[in-house]
């Protein structure tokens, strides 16, 4: 056991330097040509969060609890872009390096971590204007302030286990995507109702109570939950949310590795 | 260092590259398809190869195209998992299966330089110390900030030699690459390979140029077909595949070169 898991890190620290030369080969594509480069980064978010305060604003304020609106809505719309955004390039990460994988040996886990590593840095930058938004409702913005405590010590921590779910479901797609190709459009559909399910823009006391249990079993929305509660109320999520957080990251991160690792020799046939 | 025992190497033809739920579908109501299941066509890229290579020994190896060369490269190099036997390699592998494999179009040579470092397993402090060594050696120190998409297919493969050829690994595995860039480089590079064989290096190298395989090589296995057909001394192997190449069956022509070889033998000790 304890031997495995030193392989395990003396395998991550030998290809560590690839992948991040994988990430900065993601960066300068991603930038190539834009005149405002990285600067996107914080202004997309914003932007995102400030349509959708216009068009939302009337209708799903309800049950908030004199939350302050906009960073209900921008906590939301983060984490759910990085959520989407890293599952969906991890998803097709192996596919699309299928040249490199038939000429030389790389682990191929390399691929769907660096996605959501990538897409992981451009998460943090976000937390820039985020967190300048919580600032700027100190002095007015919005109809209620945010609260500023201690408790954003812990929320690192659950971003940890969010990144850990993350690539979990990150791994367990690009493994399938290599068999079935049309794993492709069907998490296209699955990311829209999983978009609708998890309470972004609303919040999910305007459902019927019934309906409300259904939401337990997101795992966004204990994410999403648990962070907002520090961000809006000032409260400390329980040690058994905690808890929750940390067997959802752990165990899909487990489950995604397993099925990866299971499968990764059979990829060279199918890529 | 490399011991290669009964490699055996499957290949499912039947299986289509990426397989939809739509073809599945579809299949499942064409009547034909079971029976085309029940005959899925197998290929044997490689049947019960085994040879051995000692350390600082140059193997080459001959055969025709879609004999199974780059198969077994592949598999000694852990791209590809034999479906039976086994492979023992001691020690680091640099492999020059396919240069500039991991090249990105968009970024620039000087970026290249290190992605296409670390998909070969250097680290950075390695590429940071011999990124100069790198540079000179491609002759390409004009164009460093390029992006490599603009390079002719020369330039690129220069570039891609001298990444690869940095290191000096215990074993290296060459398919047909000396043939690349003009002829200055050509020269260049064979000195470089030469120089690595005397450092002791275990070198794999392909190569359908059997006048440089004969330079190289201190043995050769002849393949045909996924089966070795014969190995051993590199001069008779070669002129009887050469002979072969031109029409006779291989064992007409082995038994043709071995003999002229006794000859020749006899006439030395005379």
């Amino acid at each position: 056991m304890i031997t495995t898991i030193k392989n395990i890190i003396a395998n991550f620290k030998k290809y560590w330097f690839l992948t991040t030369q994988i990430i900065s080969r993601d960066f300068k594509r991603k930038y190539k040509r834009s005149v405002l480069g990285v600067v996107w980064s914080l202004l997309y978010p914003i932007l995102m969060m400030a349509v959708m305060a216009v068009v939302f604003s009337y209708m799903f304020k309800g049950g908030l609890n004199n939350a302050n609106y906009l960073v209900y809505l921008m906590t939301g719309i983060i984490m759910w872009n990085y959520f989407s955004e890293a599952t969906r390039n991890a998803m097709t990460s192996v596919v699309d390096n299928a040249t490199l994988i038939n000429k030389v040996y790389i682990p191929k886990y390399v691929f769907p971590l660096a996605k959501c590593l990538f897409v992981g840095i451009n998460f943090l930058l976000t937390l820039i204007p985020w967190f300048g938004l919580i600032l700027l409702t100190q002095f007015g913005v919005g109809t209620y302030p945010a609260s500023i405590n201690w408790y954003y010590l812990l929320i690192p921590i659950i971003f940890v286990f969010f990144f850990m779910f993350t690539v979990g479901v990150g791994l367990i797609l690009s493994c399938v995507s290599v068999f079935l190709r049309d794993v492709f459009y069907i998490y296209g559909i699955i990311l829209t109702i999983w978009n609708y399910y998890t309470p972004v823009f609303y919040n999910i006391t305007i459902l019927p109570p019934k309906l409300q249990a259904l939401f337990k079993f997101n795992p966004l929305y204990q994410y999403l939950t648990s962070v907002r509660s520090i961000v809006l109320y000032g409260t400390c999520p329980s040690f058994a949310t905690f808890g929750i957080l940390a067997i959802i990251g752990i165990g899909t991160l487990l489950v995604g590795a397993i099925i990866f690792k299971k499968n990764q020799d059979k990829f060279i046939y199918y890529v | 260092m490399i011991d290669i025992s009964h490699v055996s190497m499957k290949f499912n033809l039947g299986i289509e590259k990426g397989f939809s739920i739509k073809q599945a579908f579809v299949n499942f109501f064409d009547p034909k398809y079971r029976k085309k299941r029940k005959k899925k066509e197998f290929f044997w890229a490689l049947s019960d190869v085994s040879f051995h290579v000692n350390k600082g020994e140059v193997v080459g190896l001959i055969g025709s195209n879609g004999a199974g060369k780059s198969t077994l490269l592949k598999v000694v190099s852990g791209v590809l998992k034999p479906t039976k036997g086994k492979v023992t390699v001691n020690g680091v592998i640099s492999p020059m299966i396919e240069l500039g494999a991991g090249f990105d179009e968009d970024l620039t040579a000087r970026e290249n330089i290190y992605l296409n470092g670390a998909i070969l397993g250097y680290s950075k402090k390695f590429i940071d110390e011999k990124f100069e060594e790198i540079v000179d050696f491609s002759e390409l120190r004009d164009f460093l900030d390029v992006p490599v998409k603009n390079f002719s297919s020369g330039m690129t493969a220069k570039l891609a030699f001298s990444i690869a050829t940095i290191v000096n690994p215990e074993i290296l595995i060459v398919d047909e690459i000396l043939s690349v860039g003009d002829i200055k480089f050509q020269e260049k590079s064979k000195n470089k390979m030469l120089e690595m064989i005397k450092g002791g290096t275990t070198v794999l190298y392909v190569s359908h140029s059997l006048s440089s395989i004969k330079e190289l090589c201190d043995k050769v296995v002849w393949i045909e077909h996924g089966k070795i057909v014969d190995m051993g001394e590199t001069d008779v192997i070669c002129d009887a595949y050469y002979e072969a190449q031109m029409g006779m069956t291989p064992e007409e022509a082995l038994a043709k070169k071995k003999k002229e070889k006794v000859k020749k033998d006899k006439q030395k000790k005379n």
